[in-house]
């Protein structure tokens, strides 16, 4: 077994250790890459601060370069994919969602403001994903047919490894206008994730547990945040965050689970590499926040 | 074992596959110009681009200097510009004075550039189809929306008032003045403005709840400042950046108030 303190000292803060069930023979390894809130920046930021950055075509190439090497890879959204610029306003997310899907997007979330252009904007917008949105916690009894789109869990299988994908919403009270998520209710995430977790665990015997959360990293104990899921929820390798867009450098560690969100708008993309040590327990992963930078800016 | 270390700014740390683990050196390599478009997805987008530019090009007016919204514990310029003109607005469609309006900051989504301000840059700060809407608050209601903005975002942007935090953070006062240094009487009932979405849900601020009778005007916010530019433009102005000085703080205050240590 490999002596994380020792080798946590050593990798210093862009390092991050956890344990993992093993697959030995192989040492599997997977990349996650991700986003979250990119709210509609389809072109780069063409003004502030972040000017020049960003871009889905230049997501999209850097992520086809990625995958060009041949690792396992998924390519992951913690939603709020709506709403920011001209485009949402002009295509109500449906040219998000189809350029998503042209990137090679793997699996999705819903945030709040994906609900912008109410349940039939979203269904609408939904017919151009070629991915599975994910989420546990809302309840579909009075949108059935948006309900039948949206998947409690998925499981991707690569060669000696299994990854579990599941996501979690934002409560719409206060956030949400009431007619734009009529039929849609929220829960605590913490029951029913812990559900979906126990069965990716103990049933589909997934390798690496990934939610992709529109909670928010961190509400100062005002809300259930992704601090708090991590802590509440045991078995949750992987928690990619959205909502408060949140730039971090690298991951935090809350008990066994690696918590990380990229900021917004799609300036950078999240990446977390993830190996399974070969003698049962440990797994290392890097992580970056990858800037994409306008080759026009 | 080779993981790509390419484009990684932070240390990768590997777990080669004969088992130790060790760290592979990684340099970062930055997605600089250099690095292409998808073509196929930069081809997808093309023609939506091209839309985008023909319908929110137009520039309607000129900001001589930067519009800011702030960050947490700065006063919302562009929050102040957004909310007196839907008070203007609201008193206008009315035909009497409406002494008050707010809107949360979460709903204003960019900042104004310095410089030409295109219908795109109304849409990307104002993208939501919210409407103004106009209600009744007594002077206290007013006080507590105050003080939930300030507990939820140490200050929301409105207009119409002046907010003052005194006292210590064990025992704090909110306090405000109409603009006209009258006092906020509790009692007192007024005309306020806000949105149709603030009314609706809270966005967390003390606004839901209420019996009221709410007056629509018919008027999305977004109409209302592309109006607002496209009218200073035809007059050759330029789009005013208002004064800071509408919230403030008895010394320790605002630091109390961002280090979530006054005692509400």
């Amino acid at each position: 077994m490999v002596d994380r303190r020792a080798f946590l000292g050593g990798l210093g803060a862009a390092f991050l250790a956890s344990r993992l069930p093993l697959r030995a023979e192989s040492s599997p390894r997977i990349t996650l890459l991700h986003t979250n809130d990119t709210h509609s920046h389809l072109e780069p930021l063409a003004s502030g601060s972040l000017a020049g950055r960003g871009g889905i075509a230049r997501r999209a190439a850097l992520v086809k370069r990625l995958r060009s090497q041949g690792g396992n890879l998924l390519l992951l959204d913690a939603g709020d994919v709506f709403q920011g610029t001209p485009y949402f306003n002009r295509f109500k997310g449906s040219l998000d969602y189809k350029l998503m899907s042209m990137a090679g997007y793997d699996a999705g979330t819903l945030g709040n403001h994906d609900f912008d252009a109410g349940i039939e904007g979203l269904m609408t917008a939904l017919e151009e994903a070629t991915f599975p949105i994910l989420n546990c916690n809302f309840t579909w009894e009075g949108a059935p047919r948006l309900g039948q789109k949206i998947l409690p869990w998925t499981v991707k299988t690569f060669p000696g490894l299994k990854v579990g994908l599941t996501g979690v919403g934002v409560e719409f009270h206060g956030l949400v206008f009431p007619k734009n998520h009529e039929g849609v209710g929220w829960r605590d995430p913490v029951a029913p994730l812990g559900a979906v977790v126990r069965r990716l665990r103990e049933v589909e015997k997934v390798d690496l547990l990934v939610v992709l959360s529109h909670l928010g990293l961190d509400h100062h104990g005002a809300a259930i945040d992704d601090l708090n899921l991590a802590r509440l929820v045991p078995g949750i390798d992987v928690i990619i965050g959205g909502h408060t867009h949140t730039f971090m450098d690298t991951p935090v560690r809350v008990d066994d689970t690696h918590i990380f969100q990229v900021g917004y708008a799609g300036v950078n993309l999240g990446r977390m590499d993830f190996a399974l040590g070969p003698k049962g327990e440990a797994i290392a992963c890097g992580s970056a926040s990858l800037p994409l930078v306008d080759r026009r800016g | 074992m080779v993981l790509s270390s390419l484009f990684l700014s932070g240390a990768l740390a590997i777990l080669p596959s004969a088992g130790t683990p060790t760290l592979a050196a990684a340099q970062p390599e930055a997605v600089t110009p250099a690095l292409p478009e998808d073509p196929a997805v930069a081809q997808a987008l093309a023609p939506c681009a091209a839309i985008i530019r023909k319908e929110f090009s137009q520039v309607l007016a000129q900001a001589s200097k930067r519009i800011p919204r702030g960050k947490l514990g700065e006063e919302n310029l562009l929050g102040y510009w957004v909310t007196d003109l839907m008070r203007e607005r609201a008193s206008r469609c009315l035909g009497q004075p409406v002494a008050f309006a707010f809107i949360n900051s979460g709903g204003l989504r960019a900042d104004l550039q310095a410089g030409p301000v295109r219908v795109a840059d109304i849409f990307e700060l104002m993208p939501f189809d919210n409407e103004l809407v106009v209600t009744e608050y007594t002077g206290r209601e007013v006080l507590q929306l105050l003080r939930g903005g300030l507990i939820k975002k140490a200050g929301e942007p409105c207009s119409g008032v002046l907010i003052s935090l005194q006292g210590t953070p064990e025992r704090p006062v909110v306090s405000a003045s109409w603009l006209q240094t009258a006092p906020l009487d509790p009692e007192t009932t007024v005309l306020i403005a806000t949105t149709d979405y603030l009314l609706a849900s809270g966005d967390g601020l003390p606004t839901r709840g209420r019996s009221k009778k709410v007056i629509p005007t018919g008027l999305q916010i977004r109409q209302i400042l592309l109006e607002a530019c496209a009218e200073l433009g035809s007059q050759g102005k330029s789009l005013p950046c208002p004064a800071p000085g509408r919230y403030s703080f008895a010394p320790g205050m605002l630091e109390a108030l961002l280090e979530r240590r006054i005692a509400w």
